[in-house]
């Protein structure tokens, strides 16, 4: 499937910011087999002073910006022509949770995409007595690896109410699973959890969906604004497969993705320090349309 | 158990340690397996036992006030606030001799160059975690294992620069490593410190010994810090979290003693992958940096995104090879406690040897057998958190002791069952005792010692002596100093007289400048604000002496004269009729952060005058009472006040900084004197505020001498606002600034003229053509305002 995708953030401060460096991560990654970047190019208003464009630990490009004068507003916008290759299904290859175990303890090496690095707490992910409970029950005796994600994907779409006005960016993960209201944001960091508390190795995606559904499909939630699910590792011999606990489905055709980590706080789209005495506002538009 | 052997019980020597009792089955530094006292020690302790106990007093006293004297505190964290406390100096030091030293330091740079191995591999291609030997979950869940870091390789080819090894000698005598300090050891400092108090208590022993002297050690590593530059432009700073970090003052004083900038995170910025330092006169280059901040906090934008004390990019900075960090980022992974359990066998599978000095035994709960181990011998071992970075002995919360276990064996097990990967069992740590005044007499106390290494040009120096830890009583876990340990100057002494080479006085003077000193702007700042607060703070004293004389001299507070004073008072946040106004203590402890923030820049006497000021304030406000009592404490303040000035004045040398402080002088007089002028200088102001403006002013004597009549309107305005000849009077204000304005940045080049300057020769101008009678008022206030823009003009100018 072929998109164009347009986004677009603002940021306002009331106080002049007098300085800032940034990291930016909002275009769609270039993925060899699953999705490709055509053409994409970032317009950045003020014109940084500095532009690097980096990759990460994990591989996700981005670019570090600095401004050095004082301005108002800041502007991002992405513009790209995206081609996402549909996955194919999958065979259900992953072990039961104690083969996955001794594949993860098998496992020696802390290269970027080791499920070593997505096992314990990271720094928006605690791992948690009520979130590791919650998974537990859907633990059913003798069930695979894929066959455990699938099902906590499920249940976490049922008990969560998907509300924007629940949350903030900021709302810790472990509140917004007592009140069992969220965005895709929290609906994920909950699934991170809940996966990693029994033993899966799980980590998040940034990334765009789909606005407009295919005809005769529901208009799926998060398309306004930028994505997010989860990626679990499955085993060797599966390795990573990513569901979208907002949707209750795997992610697929309809998702771009921007970046993977551990959780938001490795990819935040953007990160960074203003030297301006006030908070500052932000806005943020979506357009994903399918092309031909 | 008493001492065995038989030195002589009735000789002084044999007097002086009678109450001194090996404790069972603990090896002691002074007193050998034998009974007997090891040779290093003869001389020293016959020189004490030949001391009277005044004399012996008289001499520690010596020592504890140079340490006061040179300001030497570390601070305290106790559970509602933080104070600044006394060095706790061990008045014994301790002695080891060369053979037992050089074993020590040959151990230490073994591990030391197996450390720089194993991170240069953890930041690279992580061959020990694919060959096994370090599992990857120690790793990959590890705090101080910063994923920015990786595969970045420092610009100087090294990782470690500078480290710190805690040891204890164990029962079999041998000597283990409780710790590595990778992160950013702090110590060395206070080792100087504690070196040069001690040798003042024991100067006549200390002299003709041999022991090894500690300045060519720091000499060595700050020829190789300039070295590291990448050229002769490039900078060497320390970085340092501030004035609330337990150590500061020890950043402070390496900083003063090796001619470093002591720098703090928002000093720097990021151009372009370099790392620049704000300085007064723009952005100049840093290329290496000596940090005593924890690497997390480094960078905000790649790293702690809460961390204030840090720079954002500083990552950027370090992975484009534009400076050589002291030591890399991330070099505190080295720190993990569950390390130790596996450097043995690494030391074996690098480098082929052994461990010369052994570590502590730790166990990993990760590993199946190595938790049932721990589960069975639960007993005998601390079990704490496994990443944690602290010595074993410096407890934390989790952290459960052997011995303790006892009955809660179940609880125990469950826990270590559940949390296995984060937990570490360590052997339970004994250490060997040292001789510790206690009461006046010596006490065996347990002793750790902390020692430094170096990388030189040569290789690793290891520093020879210094710091030692001392518990208060029997336990361990008293070691810590937050929990009221002490610390002792270590000697090592050769067998031959020390190399002259190297024995310069541990009291020599501060090495050389050979970088022309930049002023950092955050420096130039706080010089700027010490300056106005000390300045605020004389103004409201003078005012409130004044109100309180005329208080003392009439029966009515609300006569006109008094009633207008009180509320001028008010207005500067002054409650005339308090025990020390709170606006009065504001002041000062204003000035005092500011000086806080520039310690390094400061002289030591100007410091102490400044605390002494402090408490005095606090004290006065205890007694002091309304009228001619508050009048007699106002004037206390003053003379202590201007004894700060001219302890600064005389002392400071005219480095940028000291114009700074001038400025910020000179700037708030002249708002003082201008708006004292237009309210009691006014023609509708109250009997007797003329006089009132001139004792404020300090200039009742040039009154008298230059006019031969009573005050007026005229001569008032006159002798404070536009004689050029009175210290006290606004365009004398005028007259320096310009002058300091002068020798700044900005100044020397025919370049258009900056704002700044174009607001005081405005200003200044408008104040020359003025007559006693044209400077009315309105005049005044507006005077005042114009005044008052100038410091936002400077802060553009310098501060940004």
């Amino acid at each position: 499937m072929l998109y164009d995708i347009l986004l677009k953030i603002e940021y306002d401060y009331p106080d002049t910011a007098e300085a800032g460096r940034h990291m930016v991560r909002i275009m769609p990654a270039d993925l060899p087999g699953e999705q490709r970047a055509i053409a994409a190019t970032m317009t950045v208003t003020p014109k940084p002073q500095e532009w690097i464009d980096r990759v990460d630990f994990f591989g996700n490009r981005f670019s570090e910006l600095l401004f050095d004068q004082p301005h108002d507003v800041v502007s991002f916008e992405a513009k790209a022509r995206v081609e996402r290759v549909a996955p194919g299904s999958r065979f259900d290859m992953s072990p039961p949770l104690a083969g996955l175990a001794q594949e993860i303890e098998a496992y020696r090496g802390v290269d970027a995409w080791s499920p070593h690095h997505f096992t314990g707490a990271s720094t928006l992910v605690p791992i948690d007595g009520g979130t590791t409970d919650y998974a537990s029950a859907h633990v059913r005796d003798g069930a695979s690896t894929m066959e455990i994600v699938s099902a906590i994907n499920l249940a976490i779409n049922r008990d969560m109410t998907f509300d924007p006005e629940a949350t903030t960016v900021d709302t810790p993960m472990l509140e917004a699973f007592q009140r069992r209201h969220g965005v895709c944001q929290d609906f994920s960091h909950i699934m991170i959890a809940c996966l990693r508390g029994i033993g899966i190795p799980a980590g998040y995606v940034s990334g765009y969906l789909r606005t407009i559904p295919p005809p005769g499909r529901p208009r799926l939630e998060g398309a306004d604004a930028m994505h997010a699910w989860v990626r679990a590792w499955c085993g060797g011999e599966m390795g990573w497969v990513e569901f979208d606990p907002t949707n209750a489905t795997m992610a697929g055709e309809d998702h771009v993705v921007i970046a993977r980590a551990r959780d938001y706080f490795d990819i935040a789209p953007v990160k960074g320090v203003m030297r301006s005495a006030g908070a500052h506002t932000s806005t943020q538009s979506v357009d994903v349309v399918p092309v031909g | 158990m008493n001492m065995q052997g038989e030195p002589l019980p009735d000789s002084p020597t044999g007097r002086l340690l009678s109450g001194y009792s090996r404790l069972d089955d603990v090896p002691d530094e002074l007193i050998g397996a034998d009974g007997r006292i090891r040779p290093v020690w003869h001389d020293l302790i016959q020189a004490i036992a030949a001391m009277s106990e005044e004399e012996l007093s008289a001499r520690m006293a010596r020592g504890d006030q140079y340490l006061r004297d040179a300001g030497v505190f570390y601070r305290h964290y106790g559970p509602q606030d933080t104070t600044e406390r006394d060095w706790p100096l061990s008045h014994m030091p301790l002695l080891i001799d060369e053979t037992e030293w050089n074993v020590i330091a040959d151990g230490l740079v073994q591990r030391a160059d197996l450390l720089e191995r194993i991170i240069a591999d953890l930041y690279g291609p992580n061959s020990l975690v694919a060959d096994g030997h370090l599992p990857a979950p120690l790793i990959a869940n590890n705090r101080e294992w910063l994923r920015p870091l990786v595969g970045v390789t420092p610009r100087s080819g090294h990782f470690l620069h500078f480290l710190a090894f805690d040891l204890g000698r164990g029962p079999d005598g041998n000597w283990w490593v409780l710790g590595d300090r990778t992160q950013a050891p702090s110590g060395a400092g206070f080792a100087l410190e504690n070196r040069i108090a001690t040798s003042r208590i024991f100067s006549d022993t200390y002299g003709r010994s041999n022991v090894e002297r500690l300045a060519g050690f720091f000499r060595d590593f700050r020829d190789r810090l300039l070295a590291l530059r990448e050229n002769e432009e490039g900078r060497v700073g320390i970085l340092t979290p501030g004035p609330l970090n337990d150590t500061y003052f020890e950043h402070a004083y390496i900083a003063r003693y090796l001619g470093f900038m002591l720098l703090e995170g928002e000093d720097l910025t990021v151009r372009n992958g370099r790392l620049m330092v704000r300085t007064i006169d723009g952005l100049s280059p840093v290329s290496v940096l000596w940090r005593r901040l924890d690497s997390a906090w480094a960078d905000p934008l790649e790293l702690n995104d809460n961390s204030r004390l840090g720079t954002p990019g500083m990552v950027g900075a370090v992975r484009n090879g534009s400076v050589t960090m002291i030591n890399a980022l991330g070099s505190g992974v080295l720190e993990t406690r569950a390390f130790l359990a596996f450097v043995p066998r690494i030391c074996e599978a690098m480098t082929g040897e052994s461990l010369k000095i052994p570590n502590i035994a730790t166990w990993w709960c990760g590993q199946p057998r190595e938790r049932e181990h721990v589960k069975a011998n639960a007993q005998k071992m601390t079990i704490g958190d496994a990443f944690a970075t602290r010595l074993p002995f410096d407890l934390d919360d989790i952290s459960v002791v052997g011995g303790t276990v006892g009955e809660h064996r179940n609880a125990v097990d469950n826990w270590i069952d559940t949390s296995a990967a984060h937990l570490v069992g360590q052997e339970v740590v004994t250490l060997s005792t040292a001789p510790a005044f206690v009461d006046g007499a010596l006490a065996p106390r347990p002793m750790s010692l902390r020692v430094f290494l170096a990388r030189t040009a040569d290789g690793w120096r290891v520093m020879p002596g210094g710091f030692a830890r001392i518990g208060r009583s029997g336990d361990t876990p008293e070691l810590a100093m937050q929990r009221g340990g002490s610390v002792a100057d270590v000697w090592v002494v050769r067998k031959s007289a020390v190399d002259r080479e190297t024995t310069l006085a541990p009291s020599a003077a501060p090495f050389v400048r050979n970088q022309p000193g930049v002023l950092p702007s955050r420096a130039a700042d706080n010089l700027y604000w010490l300056g106005r607060y000390v300045e605020r703070a004389e103004t409201m004293i003078r005012l409130t002496r004044a109100y309180h004389l005329r208080l003392a001299e009439t029966a009515w507070p609300d006569t006109p004269l008094l009633s207008d004073l009180a509320n001028y008072l008010k207005l500067l946040g002054i409650e005339p009729e308090d025990a020390i106004p709170e606006g009065i203590s504001a002041a000062i402890a204003s000035a005092s952060a500011s000086a806080g923030h520039v310690r390094d820049r400061f002289s030591l006497d100007g410091w102490l005058a400044l605390s002494d000021i402090e408490k005095t304030i606090r004290n006065m406000a205890r007694t002091a009472t309304p009228g001619d009592d508050m009048a007699r404490a106002m004037g206390v303040l003053l003379r202590k006040l201007s004894g700060f000035s001219g302890l600064v004045h005389e002392n400071m040398y005219r480095f940028n900084g000291w114009r700074f402080l001038s400025i910020g002088r000179s700037l708030e007089r002249a708002i003082a004197i201008t708006y004292v002028l237009a309210r009691f200088a006014d023609p509708d102001a109250p009997e007797g505020a003329l006089d009132l403006a001139v004792e404020v002013g300090d200039s009742a004597m040039s009154h008298r001498r230059r006019y031969a009549v009573a005050t007026n309107r005229e001569t008032v305005i006159d002798l404070l606002a536009l004689d050029p000849l009175n210290p006290r009077s606004v365009v004398h204000q005028f007259d320096k600034l310009q002058e300091h304005f002068g020798f700044l940045p900005g100044a020397e080049r025919h370049r258009p003229t900056t704002e700044l300057q174009r607001a005081m020769l405005k200003t200044h101008a408008a104040l020359s053509v003025h007559t006693a009678g044209s400077l009315d008022t309105a005049a005044l206030l507006n005077l005042g305002a114009e005044i008052g823009q100038l410091s936002e003009e400077i802060r553009k100018a310098y501060f940004r």
